[in-house]
């Protein structure tokens, strides 16, 4: 009896979730086994995944006055930063898009091909223009983080918008309801399982294009780490922290978002 | 006559429909051709171009752009391929075995939150001994940073197409007796058609930034994505601005692509 309980255990989801990731480690140092022993300098190419922890613990200093920890955390904060505000300017512009969109359909006329254009233009291949636009790299984040957001949200609101059922809308209209209220009580309200969605997608996306746009020029950030330490300005290690904490980034950031959406939706609320 | 009215709405609709995308775009030409949009985003006609230019310079430079489309397109396309048969291979092996591999794709969904910038050096360092031509390899390791981007989509949705089948359809190729290989070829896999369009859909545009964004760290120079950035690093935005029409060509034209093949072979089924 008791044995099946911990076999049951042992097969659960998130146990099966485990092995996956342990066997990911395996292949990973099977592989740095392999190139241990085949190249020079193995550190560059793939170093053990102990020898990455130890670098995060170790309290040799990289530069002036910062280990390598301290580095890739710092610059951790300059790039969540601009990559956070840019994230914030493109859910509020995006969400405004959505709702025009939504009252004027000749709005919508106009601005829907585009968004769907929008879709297929790699921007992030157009980060050096912008760069090159604004001549400074902190707006030159804000503004492509923005530009990757705006649109998911924009589209995924809008679908939200048009998932409501007509007899909702006859029910309102029924009531006599004001335009405002119908946005309040029942557009907007609908809209929010849509709109998270939006926001599940573009927020490893801002975080990605602010990254990126780090490693155009200088001037702090991970991607200018990240680019720096490639290089060998830095101990390698720190590209390899910033490999994982990025990686860590990305998926906590789709997390973070979930949490929200839990936190702040009526419609995930017990009882319903 | 009431008909004729509501048709003559519906023609004026769709004609709207049409109409004011095309007016808006052609009122941002103009904008851009007399200059008012350099004065509304405050740039000069050096870092941005007049249209009538980067067209004249795709003109001039239609060999060079030609041959850096053709790299691109090598690794967006060997990518794409590559990753969505991957995918699909992964969706197979995942209903095979439902237990792991459910798992197992929460952990490859993982990957999509992956910042390619991460992936695209690492890569490149490990394909280093693969060949001694420098385009070759890094050629190879693009392709892998397109391979995973695409993977990561295929899988999910393909699992998703194998394993969501129609209410009692199962049920019903059991009574049959269909053996577990029928039921997969039979059910299971025109089931999941639909579903790899809407993967593609995913990845055709992400295939195209991808391979844009690992030329920007490949060995190797040479791409449409790699010569945005060096021409911008020479200060020559205009063939930079010409480059990157080029790069929404591309990912425009493939969307395109990809919706035609959906209309002729998901016909009826949607």
């Amino acid at each position: 009896m008791n044995l099946g309980k911990i076999k049951k255990a042992l097969l659960s989801k998130q146990m099966v979730i485990a092995y996956w990731v342990l066997g990911l480690v395996v292949i990973w140092e099977i592989l740095a086994v392999i190139i241990e022993h085949t190249k020079r300098t193995p550190e560059n190419v793939l170093p053990h995944l102990h020898q990455i922890a130890q670098s995060i613990f170790s309290k040799d200093l990289v530069n002036m006055d910062q280990t390598a920890l301290q580095i890739v955390l710092s610059n951790t904060g300059i790039t969540l930063q601009r990559a956070g505000i840019g994230f914030l300017i493109g859910i509020a512009v995006g969400y405004l898009l959505a709702l025009i969109m939504n009252m004027f359909s000749w709005a919508e006329k106009v601005v829907f091909p585009y968004l769907m254009i929008i879709q297929m233009i790699p921007i992030l291949g157009m980060a050096p223009i912008v760069l090159a636009m604004t001549k400074d790299i902190n707006k030159s984040r804000i503004v492509i983080a923005a530009l990757l957001t705006f649109y998911p949200v924009a589209t995924n609101t809008l679908a939200g918008f048009k998932s409501v059922m007509k007899e909702k809308h006859e029910l309102m209209y029924s009531m006599a309801a004001k335009k405002s209220d119908v946005y309040k009580k029942l557009l907007i309200p609908a809209s929010m399982p849509y709109f998270f969605t939006g926001l599940k997608i573009s927020a490893p996306m801002a975080i990605t294009a602010s990254i990126l746009v780090d490693t155009l020029q200088g001037g702090g950030g991970l991607g200018c780490m990240l680019s720096q330490s490639l290089k060998h300005a830095m101990t390698i290690y720190v590209f390899w922290q910033i490999v994982f904490l990025s990686a860590i980034i990305g998926i906590a950031s789709y997390y973070l978002m979930s949490v929200i959406e839990k936190l702040i939706s009526p419609y995930k609320k017990v009882g319903r | 006559m009431e008909i004729e009215k509501l048709q003559d709405r519906t023609n004026v609709e769709k004609l709207t429909t049409v109409l004011y995308p095309v007016l808006f775009g052609i009122f941002i030409a103009v904008l851009w051709q007399t200059q008012i949009l350099h004065k509304i985003l405050g740039t000069d006609t050096f870092t941005l171009p007049l249209p009538g230019r980067i067209i004249s310079i795709i003109g001039d430079n239609h060999a060079t752009i030609l041959k850096n489309v053709g790299a691109t397109l090598i690794v967006a396309l060997g990518g794409l391929t590559a990753g969505s048969l991957f995918g699909y291979l992964l969706g197979i092996i995942s209903t095979a075995f439902p237990k792991w591999g459910a798992g197992g794709l929460t952990v490859v969904s993982a990957f999509n939150a992956v910042p390619i910038i991460a992936i695209a050096p690492i890569l490149n360092n490990l394909t280093k001994d693969f060949s001694k031509d420098a385009n070759t390899r890094s050629m190879l390791a693009k392709m892998l940073v397109v391979m995973i981007t695409c993977t990561v989509a295929m899988s999910i949705n393909a699992y998703r197409g194998l394993t969501e089948l129609k209410p009692f359809s199962l049920d019903l190729m059991q009574s049959f007796a269909a053996s577990k290989l029928e039921i997969f070829f039979k059910l299971r896999v025109p089931n999941s058609v639909p579903y790899i369009f809407t993967a593609l859909r995913v990845s055709v545009p992400a295939c195209v930034i991808s391979a844009l964004v690992s030329e920007y760290f490949a060995e190797y120079i040479i791409g449409v994505g790699r010569q945005i950035r060096e021409n911008i690093v020479l200060a020559q935005y205009a063939t930079a601005w010409a480059y990157i029409f080029v790069a929404c060509a591309i990912g425009i034209i493939m969307y395109l692509i990809l919706l035609t093949l959906e209309g002729i072979l998901l016909k009826g089924r949607r």
